[in-house]
Parts: C-alpha cells; structure tokens; sequence
C-alpha cells in the first residue's frame, strides 16, 4: 500500500490586488479586488513506504502548498489525498502521530529554552512513555551528533545546529513518514551535507520515508532515488533521479581564478569560454559532462595556471525545468500527453504558461 | 554517526501510554505546554520584574486620584466601598488586565509569518494549545503584578481583604481568565481570515477597561449603566472577581460563578465554531 496516494490535487487561493501607493489603498478599501491563484493544478502521484522521494520547484511552484496538504493543515480546492490511510484534513491529529515535518526556517523549538525541553514536551504531545523519550532523545543526540548542544538554549544555536535539533524534534515519536519542506535554506555546504547524511542514515536504519521539498537540485541529487519536479501547480517530471542526471542534469558551470593572467583566446578544450574577467584572472565557462567529464576539465583548468580558487555549479532549477519542456517539445506534435512520454517514464504533464517558445 | 536505536512502535491511539485514559493523556499533553511556557517565561526574572513596575506607576497614579475623589465627597465609604477597598479592587482589576496573554496577536503572527504550520499539525487542539500557552505566561506575570502592586498598595491604604476569601477569589480569577482567552481568541481566530487583528483586539481592550470596571468600579456607575454593564461578559471578567477580592461572600461568589460559567460556555462554543469555520478558510504565507 503507497504511502502517500494523490490524485487530481488542486488548490485556488485568493490574492488581494491593490494598485501602488496611497491611492492604490484607499481604491482597494472602497472596493476590494482579488486575484485567483491557482498554487496547485491537478498533481498526482504516489509514494511508496520508506521511499525518499524529492518534491522540487522554483518559488511559487506549489510544492510546500501541496505539502501543508498532506499533512492536513490546509484544506484542498478538490482532489483525493490518502497518507498512511488517513484524509489529512479530515484526520490531522491522528494523522500527526505517524508524521513529522520540519517547515524551512520556522522554528518549532521553544526560542528561549534548551532544545532537550522541547523534546520532553513533544513525548508529552505525542503520548510517549518517559523511558522511551529519554532512549529517543539519547539515540537522536548520537544520530545527528547534538549532544553538546541539547542543553543550549535554541536562540543560541547556529543556523546549521538548530537545523539539526529541529529534524531530530521531528523525528521524536519515530514517524512512518518525515515531511522536510526546505530543510537545508539558508544552510553552508558543511551543514547541508550533515543534515542529509543523517536523513540518509535514518531512512536507511528506521525505514521513515521522506517527502522532501527544495529548491536545491544538490539536496535532491545526494538523498533521493526519484524525484517530481512541479511548476505552476503542475508535476513536470517524475523519474528517478539519475535520469534527470543523466538528461537534465549535465551541463556545469566552473568560475576560475588563477594567480596569474590568462593569455587573450583563452580556451579549454571540451568547454565553452563564457567570460574572462578583467585582467586575464578570472574565467568563467561551461561544459556538458556527458561529452567533457569533470574531472577532465578540472585536470586541464589546473594544467593552465596556478589556481586560486575554483567553484563548480549545476543549473538553476528554472534551466532544469526549461531543458525539460524543450525536450518536450520536439516530440510534442499530438499534445501533452506525448510530451510527457518523451520527458519521462512517469508522469511528466501539462506546459506551463510562457513555456519555451 | 551511532544508529538510532529502534523503540516501541509511535503511538496512534495512545501508543506507549495507552494504559491511561484518553482524558489523562490529554491533560497531560496541556500540562506540559502549560509548564514549558511557564519555564520559558520565568527564563527572564529581570524582564518578568521590570513589567510588575508598571502597576506600581498606575497604581500611584490611582491611589492619588482616589484619595483626592473621597476627600472630596467628604466621606468613609462611597457607592458602598471605603478607600482601602477601592485600592485593593483596582490592584485585583490591574492584574489580571496587565497578565492577560495576548491570544490574538500570537495567532494572527503566526497566521503572517507561517509558523502556524507548526501549531496546526501537532496531534493537540489548537485551542487548548493557546490557552495552556497563555495560562504558563499569564501565570508568572500575575504573581509579579499581584505582589508590586500589591505590596504599594498595602504600605498606602492597610492590609489585604479577609484571606479566607482568596481561595473564592483564585476560582473566579481561573473563570475570569478563561473567559477572556475565549474572546480574545476569537479575535484571534479572525486572523484566519483578516491576518491582521490588532484593531479588533484594541477595541475589545477599551470595551472591557470600561465595561469591566477596571478604571472605576461599575458600583460608581448610574443604576441604570451599572445593570446593564453588570450581565456583560466583561464585568464577569474584571468587576466580579475584583470585587469578590474586597467583599467576600458564599452567595456573591455562586452568583459571579454562575454567570461565569455560562459566558464561558458560550464564549467558548463560538470560538470552538470560529476555529471549524476558519480553519476551512486559512491560507499560508510563504506556501
């Protein structure tokens, strides 16, 4: 039985609309308009039990809507939801013993005290026996290695430190499912990459699936196996991760700095030259690793010159999601429906408005 | 990275405390919130006692006023309270007006800023959540009003009331209190739709400062003012404990229970409604 079952989601909203300045307001007053948003538009999919599934969008796309969702803290415009058996919105509280959620940089550990008293209180609220919290809350300090830190304040903590109290709050009462809307924003490499080797190690060792939500291609490319890419309320792509890699996923872009001047006509072989700085120092290029591998580029970029330092990024996801309609569209001739096929294997859908020309 | 060691299945119907009743489950999922509010808000003593001053400053300011309205009128007792009562009453009013949590304003923040995310998917009623919350922050600022304020105004007019009244007087400052949290969570609970509530909640503040007695005791009202302000919710909420706390009496205290448990029950049943009806309607900024 799937874990999380949706069919046909949708959610419409009503946005205020008020022209600028002051006039704007007093017009708005008088006769107040409002603009339908349509945050999610007829997603579905399903999870299996202990998957790691990614849940990926640009801002607005409608993936943390379609999360509150699930977890029963917003009602739907229409469509089916089953998660571990219950309608969330009709069964929040029984819902909430089986989940976890951890919502971006919204705290739910009390600012003011010791993280270590917030975890006492959610064995309160989860109706856990004393014995079993203090053997949870020893077994998540090792896990996510917050020992040191649980007598803390939380208003002392780093960002990255109470990032990892807040998973580990979530996971107290030992949830089926774990719901991470945005987990690593705002995190450094080092923290990110913590919080996801211990979400990696947790689903590995307590089976919990997870759900998670981001707008960082890296958290979803280290953590999951499938991944549903959504836009404008619609899923675009549902496939494993390592087809996104494979297709989506290939182009780099390397800034180098080396300590001395690069000669004029530059070039690298295998890469294309995008920009060089002022002076010859700085390089800016692009490659496509399924025709020039990493570290080959990496090899001829520092037989070139003395390297000061060198950063490696992957596309945005909105270039992800633009190479995604692009392939698309070629074999898009009978409508939609065949787009998707030629995206994915499953469930790549619909176009979004102002999509590739 | 040590693996987490496995534990007894995640409660659904009680889990590792299904043993206990429902009911105990619940009060002690309340009791909890109740004290980690408590602890949080006695984590800053310095803060706690800073905001006891304020009474002493209102308090001086009434002890002037009314000891120049008695030397006035020229007499002991007026409208059936002598100075001292009236002093004792505005200090017993003060403090609950001055440790009163602000329901509405939590809620409607965290309706703007999305943490009520947090609060809503949590296996507790909304509700109680904010009213333990409440009660723990409350808790700590009255014991800080009640002893400055109280400690002035005992060195100005004399001792405290009877204490043998007190235990009657802590039950109607309980129904008080609740009362309140009711409207003012219903206030609150507008936020679901409006966001922002602080006018609302500025209005209820004024209505209840006049028709609680809190600036003047509703026996200095006009008979006809004074009987209609006396079934309103607001004098159940200021006058009646504040005035039990000078007069304490069996048959004043059932009447003033009475009524307090009727307001509550339907202050309460409007806001259980609200929550049903707004929380329909709530959207989440930030997605």
């Amino acid at each position: 039985m799937a874990a999380i079952r949706v069919r046909d989601l949708r959610k419409t909203f009503a946005a205020k609309r008020k022209a600028a300045g002051l006039r704007g307001s007093l017009a708005a007053l008088w006769r107040p308009e409002h603009d339908t948003v349509q945050a999610v538009d007829g997603i579905g999919f399903e999870m299996e039990p202990g998957e790691l599934l990614g849940f990926i969008g640009p801002n607005g796309a409608g993936k943390s809507t379609t999360i509150k969702i699930l977890t029963g803290i917003l009602y739907p415009t229409a469509g089916d939801v089953d998660v571990l058996g219950f309608v969330p919105w009709q069964a929040r509280r029984d819902l909430a013993f089986h989940i976890g959620t951890v919502f971006g940089q919204r705290p739910q550990l009390w600012y003011h005290l010791p993280a270590v008293d917030t975890f006492q209180l959610f064995g309160k609220i989860y109706e856990l026996d004393d014995a079993v919290v203090r053997r949870r809350i020893d077994a998540l300090a090792d896990a996510f290695d917050i020992r040191h830190l649980l007598l803390t304040p939380v208003r002392k903590l780093s960002l990255g430190q109470r990032m990892r109290c807040e998973v580990a709050a979530s996971l107290l009462h030992q949830p089926r499912l774990l719901l991470l809307d945005e987990p690593s924003i705002g995190l450094d490499v080092v923290a990110k990459q913590r919080i996801r080797d211990t979400i990696r190690h947790l689903n590995a060792a307590e089976g919990v699936g997870v759900l998670l939500t981001s707008h960082d291609a890296g958290d979803i490319e280290s953590l999951c196996k499938r991944v549903i890419i959504v836009n404008h309320g619609r899923i675009v792509y549902d496939d494993k991760v390592s087809t996104l890699k494979r297709q989506f996923l290939t182009s780099k872009r390397v800034e180098v700095r080396y300590a001395e001047s690069m000669p004029a006509g530059f070039t690298v072989e295998g890469t294309e030259i995008l920009k060089v700085g002022k002076g010859g120092y700085g390089v800016k290029l692009a490659f496509d690793t399924r025709r020039t591998p990493v570290e080959a580029v990496v090899a001829r970029l520092a037989a070139a010159g003395t390297l000061v330092d060198m950063t490696i990024e992957d596309p945005t996801l909105e270039e992800v999601i633009r190479a995604i309609y692009e392939t698309a569209r070629p074999h898009a001739g009978a409508g939609d429906g065949e787009a998707s096929a030629a995206v994915a294997t499953a469930g790549a859908v619909g176009e979004p408005p102002g999509a590739a020309p | 990275m040590t693996p987490a060691a496995p534990v007894p299945p995640a409660p659904g119907t009680g889990g590792a405390l299904a043993w206990r009743s429902p009911a105990a489950r619940s009060a002690a999922k309340y009791r909890a919130i109740f004290a980690t509010q408590l602890a949080q808000t006695a984590a800053y003593p310095a803060d706690v006692a800073a905001r006891s001053l304020s009474i002493v400053v209102f308090m001086w300011v009434f002890i002037h006023l009314w000891r120049a309205t008695y030397e006035a009128a020229g007499q002991s007792q007026v409208a059936g309270l002598t100075l001292a009562q009236t002093l004792w009453y505005l200090v017993l009013a003060e403090t609950i007006v001055l440790s009163k949590p602000r329901p509405a304003a939590a809620i409607a923040e965290a309706v703007k800023d999305g943490s009520i995310a947090y609060q809503l998917n949590k296996p507790y009623s909304f509700l109680l959540y904010h009213f333990s919350v409440g009660l723990g922050d409350s808790l700590v600022r009255m014991v800080g009003n009640l002893v400055a304020g109280g400690a002035l105004v005992w060195w100005v007019a004399g001792p405290p009331p009877d204490p043998r009244g007190w235990p009657l007087v802590l039950v109607a400052m309980t129904l008080a209190w609740a009362i309140d949290f009711g409207m003012v969570a219903l206030i609150g609970l507008l936020g679901f739709v409006t966001e922002e509530v602080a006018a609302f909640e500025w209005i209820y503040s004024k209505v209840l400062f006049l028709f609680g007695g809190l600036l003047i005791p509703l026996d200095f009202f006009p008979d006809g003012l004074r009987t209609v302000a006396e079934r309103l919710p607001f004098a159940y909420t200021l006058y009646g404990p504040a005035r039990l706390f000078v007069t304490p009496d069996v048959d004043r205290f059932a009447h003033l229970v009475t009524g307090q448990l009727l307001w509550l029950a339907l202050v309460g049943g409007l806001a259980a409604a609200a929550y049903r009806a707004g929380v329909r309607r709530l959207t989440i900024n930030g997605g």
